[in-house]
């Protein structure tokens, strides 16, 4: 593994531990305040910062002439490029034109990482313009010159340090805080980095096992699928032959043979019943159902719900009823809503002890909609549970598993075909007096796009 | 891995203090501080929080030039230690070239140093170090405090080079030494790697001595 270079140990030059225009302002008003230039240089010899206070005509005059050009440029070369040392003393760089300057090395963390230029000033000892002025040029006035040269601050050696002194110290602070600043920028970043790469091996993670759950997921509806048919098959030949022998096609039986082959019908019955939930849900969940749509008489499909279980409802001391309405034709598949009502009514039966009623009946609901209402007199369901009944295997609890029995699809079933048809079910209940379950779907059938069934997101998830 | 550039005969040196939450990593760092000539040290760059826990790192640079003229560039670091910081510790860990384990002795806290310890080995090993070949020196501080641990953490799986050294850092008690034992660790391993005695003329005693004159002795 390659080793990693530490953020923290990145060297940053002067320039950026500072913001330029606001330290540009600062030296401005220091400058102004002593009446001194002020230049500030990188370690690489780029110039950060250039004011300069009263030296323009006296520099300029001298500027004119070729040879005042070149000592000038050697002196400017000389303030920027004048080897310092490494402790917070200052030296100075004396101009051909009498005037100095101060240089103190920018100090951090023992290495000079820039400079400070003070000047040019006038040194109070200075009497008189340097002799090897006259002879720049032949135009040269001495008196000119030395006009010049008052608007340049004169000033003790002493003092332009201290001044020097003041302003490095200055500078060191801002530069302390321009480094921790950067720093804490800098480690702030990498935090973040740090932090996202690890939140994106951890998506990672998630998102291998969602797909290895997918794929379980799938493996297992496919294999109810698989199952429910192959279970169908046999089962349907044991109902076949029951029906057969009872009809007397195999012969005259007895009384108690004729029972207990009732008993094998009816078991195989409810046995094909749940095996065709099963199949049911899987298509859902494996998004292979499709609507078949066209005109149904509502009034029809709840006579035919009706009648499919009174037989069970009467054995069972209940009593089942259903009211015709005035109701438009609405378009839908007719098996699956048939099957949707036969499941809620089922239900409603299954829930409601003996002496109990269940009632069905139906109403325009506006202008586009039908609502089928199952009510019955039943156990009732709790409120927290409510939410959860149409969720795939749920079951309100363990006992109510032995005692109704149920594999806990005849509600998400109901949930998937209602709302692929773009309507809805909706239940509510009090314990102990009752549940009622409306069932509302849309007259006119909504576009192909939404009629293609889906299992509910909860439901598959159970 | 320690940088010697051979141009400017300079060496830069990171080493960095590890350790649990509250074991006394930024104390020992304002020790150091306290004791250091100013002329050898830089100021302590603390970034931390209102409730003065460390909430990046704390910095000190310590920086000297040898008799030979070598210029030794020395920065010690603090990681922050709470848990919620792991990936700053990480950060704070690259490229170091020896470390400070700070551990509190009391028995109370010997878990969470074990844990600290392999948190340490393991970001290690993380930042491409190797944990048995960096010198590490443990200080053993607290030790003004009651029911402190009286073995040598022998449950901190480690190379038989690592010495311990006892410390009281609030009181500026062992902080030296802790230093003065990881340098000397430090120079031997930078020593084999470079040839700091043999290429560059720097033996171990002007190394040491370099730095460790310039502190107030008590």
């Amino acid at each position: 593994m390659k080793i990693q270079p530490s953020v923290l140990l990145q060297a940053t030059p002067l320039g950026d531990l500072l913001d330029l225009r606001s330290f540009s302002e600062v030296c401005q008003s220091f400058a102004e305040l002593y009446r001194i230039g002020l230049k500030v240089f990188d370690g690489a010899g780029n110039r950060l910062v250039d004011v300069k206070v009263g030296n323009a005509d006296f520099c300029g005059y001298l500027w004119q002439t070729p040879d005042g050009r070149t000592q000038c440029m050697a002196t400017v070369q000389r303030v920027k490029t004048e080897p310092l040392h490494e402790e917070p003393a200052p030296s100075t760089v004396n101009c051909f034109a009498g005037c100095r300057y101060a240089i103190q090395p920018v100090l951090y963390e023992g290495d000079v990482i820039g400079r400070i230029v003070f000047g040019p000033f006038v040194p109070d000892d200075l009497v008189a313009l340097p002799r090897a002025l006259a002879e720049l040029s032949p135009d040269f006035d001495e008196k000119v010159a030395a006009s010049y040269l008052q608007k340049i601050r004169r000033v003790p050696q002493a003092t332009a340090e201290k001044v020097l002194k003041h302003f490095a110290e200055i500078l060191d602070v801002l530069v302390f805080t321009g480094h921790k600043n950067l720093l804490t920028a800098r480690l702030h970043i990498e935090a973040v980095q740090e932090s996202y790469r690890e939140v994106q091996e951890k998506n990672r993670q998630i998102e291998g096992s969602y797909q290895a759950l997918k794929e379980l997921d799938r493996l297992k509806s496919n294999f109810l699928a698989t199952m429910s048919h192959e279970l169908r098959t046999p089962l349907t030949s044991v109902i076949g032959y029951s029906e057969m022998m009872l009809e007397g096609l195999g012969g005259p039986l007895t009384a108690e043979q004729r029972e207990y082959l009732q008993i094998i019908m009816d078991k195989g019955e409810s046995l094909l019943g749940l095996i065709t939930s099963i199949l049911d849900i899987s298509k859902i969940e494996a998004n292979r159902v499709k609507l078949v749509v066209s005109e149904v008489d509502v009034n029809t499909v709840m006579r035919d719900a009706v009648a499919t279980v009174t037989p069970h409802a009467r054995k069972k001391g209940l009593r089942v009823t259903w009211q015709p309405a005035q109701l438009p034709p609405v378009q839908c598949d007719r098996e699956k809503i048939r099957q949707s009502l036969i499941n809620l009514v089922t239900n409603a039966v299954k829930f409601t002890p003996s002496g109990g009623s269940v009632t069905v009946q139906a109403r325009a609901d506006g202008t586009d909609r039908v609502a089928v209402l199952v009510v019955d007199s039943g156990i009732g369901i709790a409120p927290q549970n409510l939410a959860r009944v149409f969720d795939v295997f749920f079951q309100v609890d363990g006992t109510t598993t032995r005692e109704f029995g149920g594999a806990g699809l005849g509600l998400a079933i109901v949930k998937s075909y209602v709302e692929a048809h773009a309507g809805d079910v909706k239940v509510e209940s009090v314990p102990g007096q009752g549940t009622t379950f409306t069932l509302s779907l849309p007259v006119m059938a909504s576009g192909p796009a939404a009629l293609a069934v889906r299992a509910h997101p909860t439901a598959a998830a159970g | 891995m320690a940088q010697f550039n051979e141009e400017s005969r300079e060496l830069a040196v990171k080493v960095v203090y590890y350790g649990p939450a509250l074991s006394g990593k930024t104390t020992n760092l304002q020790s150091l501080y306290e004791k250091m000539d100013p002329k050898v040290r830089g100021r302590l760059m603390t970034l931390d929080t209102k409730d003065d826990r460390t909430l990046f790192f704390d910095m000190m640079p310590v920086f000297f030039r040898t008799p030979g003229g070598v210029k030794v560039k020395i920065k010690l670091y603090t990681v922050p230690g709470q848990v919620m910081h792991e990936s700053t510790r990480r950060i704070v860990l690259q490229g170091s070239d020896a470390l400070v384990f700070v551990a509190d002795s009391r028995k109370s806290e010997t878990a969470s140093t074990l844990a600290y310890w392999k948190d340490m080995l393991r970001n290690l090993e993380a930042n491409g170090l190797d944990p048995h070949a960096i010198p590490i020196v443990i200080q053993k501080n607290k030790m003004d405090l009651e029911d402190v641990r009286d073995d040598e953490f022998a449950d901190l799986s480690r190379g038989p080079k690592v010495p311990v050294v006892p410390a009281k850092a609030i009181q500026g008690e062992g902080v030296l030494e802790t230093l003065r034992v990881l340098l000397a660790l430090c120079y031997r391993d930078m020593d084999r790697s470079l040839g700091l005695s043999r290429r560059f003329a720097l033996p171990e005693n002007e190394f040491l001595g370099s730095v460790l004159s310039r502190v107030e002795a008590r």
